[in-house]
C-alpha cells in the first residue's frame, strides 16, 4: 500500500489496534469507534496520537461523540461507490471544524481523488499501482462549481471577486 | 461448478470498443453472425465456451458476457428469448439498421 | 440563453480531456469494465443491445439554433443519422462507438454542451417548463434557478455517489408541464405575501416499482436559500437512503419511511448549522445568470391576422395544428410552437439530421434562434409571431414535422423498449405505432381531444406509464411481451397514479383495449368533458367491464 497526499498535510504514522491489544506509551494507534467507545481515560492517557477508524455505515451521532477525543479519522468505504465516506468527511469538517487528517481507506479509486480531497479528506491509503492515476487526477480540473473543504472557492464567488472577474473574460 | 442449464446455450457479448453485439464461436472467435455461434449442449460445454468468453473479457475485448438459450430448431441457431434475439438482429423498428441488413452490417 | 465565461468553458473542457483519459485506461485495460462503467454512466455512456448509447444533456431542455445544428452533425458524422429526444429534454444517440465519444464530448463543448451526469448516481440534468420564459401563466422563469443548479450540482464533491440517480424538475408555471411532482425534489416557483420570489420545495416523488408522489416539505424558501436547502436535502438523503438494495434507495422510499415530517424536520435541523455558509450565491451572480435569460425583445403584435383564420378555415389540418400545436405567449401576437416528433406510424422522439437541421434553420428565422425540448419528446419554437404560422407551418409539414397532434391520444411518450434497451422487458415503440395508425383520423382525434398515452417497455418506468392518462406497461410474461393495460394517471399539478386496470394483453389485444377504452369515453363523457376527468368521475368498473367484458 502506498499514501497519496492530497492536501500537503504531515501524515501520521500509526499502528491500527486490533482486537484487544492495548497501545503502547505514546504510541500513535487507530482504533475502531466501537472499541474507542468503550475506553476509559488510562486509555487515552498512555497512548500518543488517537485516530478512530469508522466505516461508512457509521451514524455521524455516534462519530461526534468522540470527536473531541480524536487527533485524525479513518474513513473506510466497503466500495467506491459509497458516497456515505464522503458526508462523514464534511461533517467533520464542517459541524466540528477539525482540524485533524481525515484519511480514506479502502478501494477507492483515482478518479474520485477530487472529490475526496474536495470533501475534506488528506490522505488516501491505496495500491501502488494506482499511485500515479491518483497524482494525475488531481490536478485535473482547473476551477469548481462549489466552495469546498479543499480550500478552494465557487465559480459562483469567484466571478465577482476582482481577480475572478479578469479570469472570466 | 458447472451452471445447470435446460436446453442449448450460446454466448453472447458485446465488444468493447464499438459495443455490437456478438457471438462466441467454437473456435473461440467473436462473430458477429449469430450463425457462427457455438451452440453448448450441456454444462460442460457451456463452463468451457464461458471459459474462453470470460478470457476475452479480462483481456478487454469483449463486455457483458452472457449465456442465454438457444433456439436450435430447423438447423439454425438463434437466441431464444426475444431479448437477446434482437441482439442478433437490429432494433425491430429500423429494418434498415443492425444485423438484420446484413450478417456482415458495417464489418 | 446562458452563455459560458470561461470558468464553464474550462471545466467543460477539463471534464472531455479527463473522460478521454478514462476512455484510453478503459482500452487498454488499466480500468476493468466493473470500474469504468459508473465514470461512463456518469457521463451518460451507457452499454445497451446493439451498441453504446449516449445521453447529451440539454440543460433544462433550451437550445440555440447552433447548438441544434451540432447536434444534427453528431447525427450524420457519429451515428446513424438521427437522434431520440428523451422525457428527461435530453437527447440520445444509438450508436456511438466507445473511442470516438471522447470526440463528440468535444464536439459538444465547442457550443457549450456536455453529457455531465445525464445517468448514475448523481444529480442529473434539471428538468423544467418547455415553454419557461415564454408562457403567459408564469409566475418567473425557472431557467436562472435551473442553472444555478446546473453549476452547483456538476461534480459535486459530496454528492457525486448517491444511494441512486437523483432528478429535480422545476417549474415556474401555474399549470405544470414538467411533472414536478413525479421527481425526488420538485420546486415551484412562487410569490410570497410580500411580493418576493421563492419555492415551494417537495421531495420523494418518483416511478419506477414504486410510484409515489411527492410532497411538499416547506411551502416557502427564499431565494437565496436555495443552494443551501438543497444541500440539506441531499445530504440526509445521501447519510440515510438505502443501499443494500436498488430498487430501495431512491429518496422516495426514505422519505416513505421516515415520513415527510421527519425527512422536513432533518432537513430544516441541518439546514439551520449550514445556512449561510459559503454556498450562498452572491446576488450579483443570481444577477448575472439572470440577466442571460431575459426576454427577447418583442414588439407587440395584433392577435388578429387574418391570413392566419383564412387559412385555418379551409384546411382541416392547419387548423388542427393552430388549435394543438401553439400556445399563448406572454407577449400578444405571438405563440409557442409545438413541434411533434409524433408522426403516426413513426418512432416518438426521434428527429433525423436533416430535421434537426431544419429546425434550426426554422429557430433562426422564426424564434429568435431559440429551441426548446419537452419533456413529452416533441421540440418547440418559442416566441413565433402569429402571421408567420402559415409559413412555419408548410416548411414543417413538408419535412414531416407537421403533425398536428400535441396533447392528442397520438402525442405517446414512449421509452425505446426492447429495441434498444438493455433493461426492458418488452418494446415500447410498435405498440405507440400500431396505436397511431390506428387512430390516424385527425377529426376523431380532435373529437375525442387531450388524452395522454405514456408506454414503459419495463418497470423502471422511462415512458412515464404511471402517469398516463392511459398508461401501458411492459412484462414479460415467461419469455413473451405482455402489456399492462392503466387508467387514470397524470403527471400535471393534479398529479395522481396510474391504476393497472386487470389482466395483460399481446402486443395487438392492449390496442384493442385502447380503442374499447376510448369507445366507453366517448359514450360517457358530459359536454366538454376531458378523459381524465370523465375516467375519475366514472370509476374503473365501466371501463374494466368494457374491456374484459362482465364477468
Amino acid at each position: 500500500m502506498v499514501l497519496i497526499n492530497l492536501t500537503g498535510i504531515q501524515p501520521t504514522g500509526y499502528t491500527v489496534l486490533v482486537d484487544e491489544i492495548a497501545p503502547k506509551e505514546g504510541e500513535n494507534v487507530a482504533v475502531p469507534l466501537t472499541r474507542l467507545l468503550e475506553e476509559d481515560e488510562a486509555f487515552f492517557a498512555t497512548a500518543g496520537s488517537i485516530g478512530v477508524i469508522v466505516d461508512t455505515e457509521t451514524s455521524f451521532d455516534v462519530l461526534a461523540s468522540v470527536v473531541e477525543k480524536i487527533a485524525f479519522a479513518v474513513i473506510d468505504f466497503p466500495g467506491f461507490a459509497d458516497g456515505r465516506g464522503f458526508s462523514l468527511a464534511v461533517r467533520l469538517r464542517k459541524d466540528f471544524s477539525f482540524k485533524g487528517e481525515i484519511r480514506a481507506t479502502g478501494p477507492v479509486i483515482p478518479d474520485q481523488a477530487l472529490f475526496l480531497l474536495r470533501a475534506g479528506f488528506d490522505t488516501v491509503e491505496t495500491v501502488e499501482e494506482r499511485k500515479s492515476a491518483f497524482e494525475a487526477a488531481l490536478e485535473r480540473f482547473p476551477a469548481y462549481y462549489q466552495t469546498d473543504f479543499g480550500g478552494q472557492t465557487s465559480v459562483a464567488h469567484a466571478r465577482h471577486s476582482a481577480e475572478g472577474q479578469r479570469k472570466a473574460s | 461448478m458447472a451452471k445447470k442449464i435446460t436446453g442449448p446455450q450460446l454466448v453472447l457479448a458485446n465488444r468493447l470498443d464499438d459495443g455490437r453485439a456478438v457471438f462466441l464461436t467454437a473456435a473461440g472467435n467473436w462473430s458477429n453472425k449469430v450463425a457462427d455461434a457455438a451452440v453448448a449442449a450441456n454444462e460442460e460445454e457451456l463452463s468451457a465456451l464461458m471459459a474462453i468468453a470470460q478470457s476475452a473479457e479480462v483481456a478487454n475485448l469483449v463486455v457483458s458476457v452472457t449465456p442465454v438459450a438457444a433456439d436450435t430448431a430447423g438447423n439454425t441457431v438463434a437466441p431464444a428469448h426475444i431479448k437477446f434475439a434482437m441482439q442478433a438482429r437490429g432494433p425491430s423498428v429500423r429494418s434498415d439498421l443492425g444485423y438484420q441488413v446484413s450478417p456482415n452490417w458495417e464489418q | 440563453m446562458y452563455a459560458y465565461d470561461a470558468y464553464d468553458h474550462a471545466i467543460v473542457n477539463a471534464r472531455v480531456a479527463e473522460f478521454r483519459d478514462q476512455v484510453e485506461r478503459r482500452m487498454s485495460g488499466e480500468l476493468t469494465e466493473e470500474e469504468f462503467r459508473p465514470l461512463r454512466l456518469m457521463n451518460g455512456l451507457y452499454l445497451q443491445l446493439h451498441a453504446y448509447m449516449l445521453r447529451v444533456a440539454i440543460p433544462y431542455g433550451t437550445l440555440s439554433a447552433d447548438q441544434m445544428r451540432k447536434l444534427a452533425h453528431i447525427a450524420r458524422r457519429y451515428d446513424k443519422g438521427y437522434g431520440h429526444f428523451t422525457t428527461r429534454q435530453n437527447i440520445q444517440y444509438n450508436w456511438p462507438k466507445l473511442s470516438e465519444t471522447p470526440d463528440i464530448l468535444q464536439e459538444l463543448a465547442d457550443v457549450e454542451m456536455h453529457a455531465i451526469q445525464t445517468s448514475g448516481n448523481v444529480i442529473r440534468n434539471v428538468t423544467t417548463d418547455q415553454f419557461a420564459g415564454a408562457t403567459a401563466d408564469e409566475v418567473a422563469d425557472p431557467r436562472p434557478y435551473a442553472e444555478l443548479i446546473r453549476q452547483w450540482s456538476s461534480f459535486h464533491p459530496e454528492f457525486s455517489f448517491l444511494p441512486r440517480k437523483f432528478k429535480i424538475a422545476i417549474t415556474g408555471a401555474r399549470e405544470d408541464r414538467a411533472a414536478i411532482k413525479w421527481h425526488d425534489i420538485g420546486l415551484v416557483v412562487k410569490e410570497n405575501d410580500a411580493g418576493e420570489i421563492g419555492f415551494e420545495v417537495l421531495a420523494g416523488g418518483g416511478m419506477g416499482r414504486t410510484p409515489v408522489i411527492a410532497k411538499t416539505v416547506r411551502d416557502f424558501l427564499p431565494v437565496k436559500d436555495l443552494l443551501s436547502y438543497l444541500e440539506a436535502m441531499l445530504r440526509v438523503y445521501n447519510e440515510q437512503g438505502r443501499r443494500d438494495n436498488k430498487y430501495k434507495a431512491r429518496i422516495k422510499i426514505l422519505v416513505e419511511a421516515m415520513g415527510i415530517e421527519e425527512y422536513a424536520r432533518q432537513v430544516e435541523e441541518e439546514w439551520v448549522k449550514i445556512k449561510h455558509t459559503p454556498i450562498d450565491v452572491p446576488a450579483e451572480e443570481v444577477a448575472r445568470i439572470k440577466a442571460f435569460f431575459a426576454p427577447p425583445p418583442l414588439a407587440v403584435l395584433s392577435e388578429d391576422v387574418p391570413e392566419v383564420d383564412a387559412l385555418a378555415d379551409k384546411n382541416f389540418i392547419f387548423k388542427s395544428w393552430l388549435h394543438n400545436n401553439t400556445g399563448r405567449h406572454k407577449v400578444p401576437g405571438y405563440v409557442n410552437v409545438t413541434i411533434s416528433l409524433k408522426p403516426h406510424g413513426g418512432i416518438p422522439g426521434d428527429a433525423t439530421d436533416g430535421q434537426m437541421d431544419l429546425v434550426a434553420t426554422l429557430a433562426d428565422t422564426y424564434s429568435q434562434s431559440e429551441i426548446r425540448v419537452s419533456h413529452e419528446q416533441n421540440l418547440i419554437l418559442p416566441h413565433v409571431a402569429r402571421k408567420d404560422l402559415p409559413l412555419l407551418w408548410a416548411e414543417l409539414d413538408a419535412a414531416g414535422l407537421g403533425t398536428p397532434n400535441a396533447g392528442l391520444l397520438t402525442d405517446i411518450i414512449a421509452c425505446p423498449g426492447l429495441d434498444y434497451c438493455s433493461l426492458a422487458n418488452t418494446r415500447s415503440i410498435p405498440i405507440a405505432q400500431t396505436i397511431t395508425e390506428r387512430f390516424d383520423d385527425m377529426k376523431r382525434l380532435m373529437d375525442i381531444g387531450p388524452l395522454k398515452i405514456k408506454i414503459s417497455g419495463c418497470i423502471n418506468s422511462c415512458g412515464h406509464h404511471h402517469a398516463g392518462h392511459i398508461g401501458i406497461l411492459g412484462v414479460d410474461r415467461r419469455g413473451e411481451e405482455n402489456y399492462q393495460l392503466l387508467l387514470g394517471g397524470s403527471g400535471a399539478e393534479d398529479a395522481s397514479k396510474a391504476a393497472i386496470l386487470g389482466p395483460g394483453f399481446d402486443e395487438h389485444g392492449i390496442v384493442d383495449a385502447v380503442e374499447k377504452v376510448v369507445a366507453v369515453y366517448l359514450g360517457e363523457r358530459e359536454d366538454g368533458e376531458e378523459f381524465l376527468a370523465a375516467y375519475r368521475r366514472l370509476g374503473a368498473d365501466v371501463f374494466k367491464e368494457a374491456v374484459y367484458g362482465t364477468d
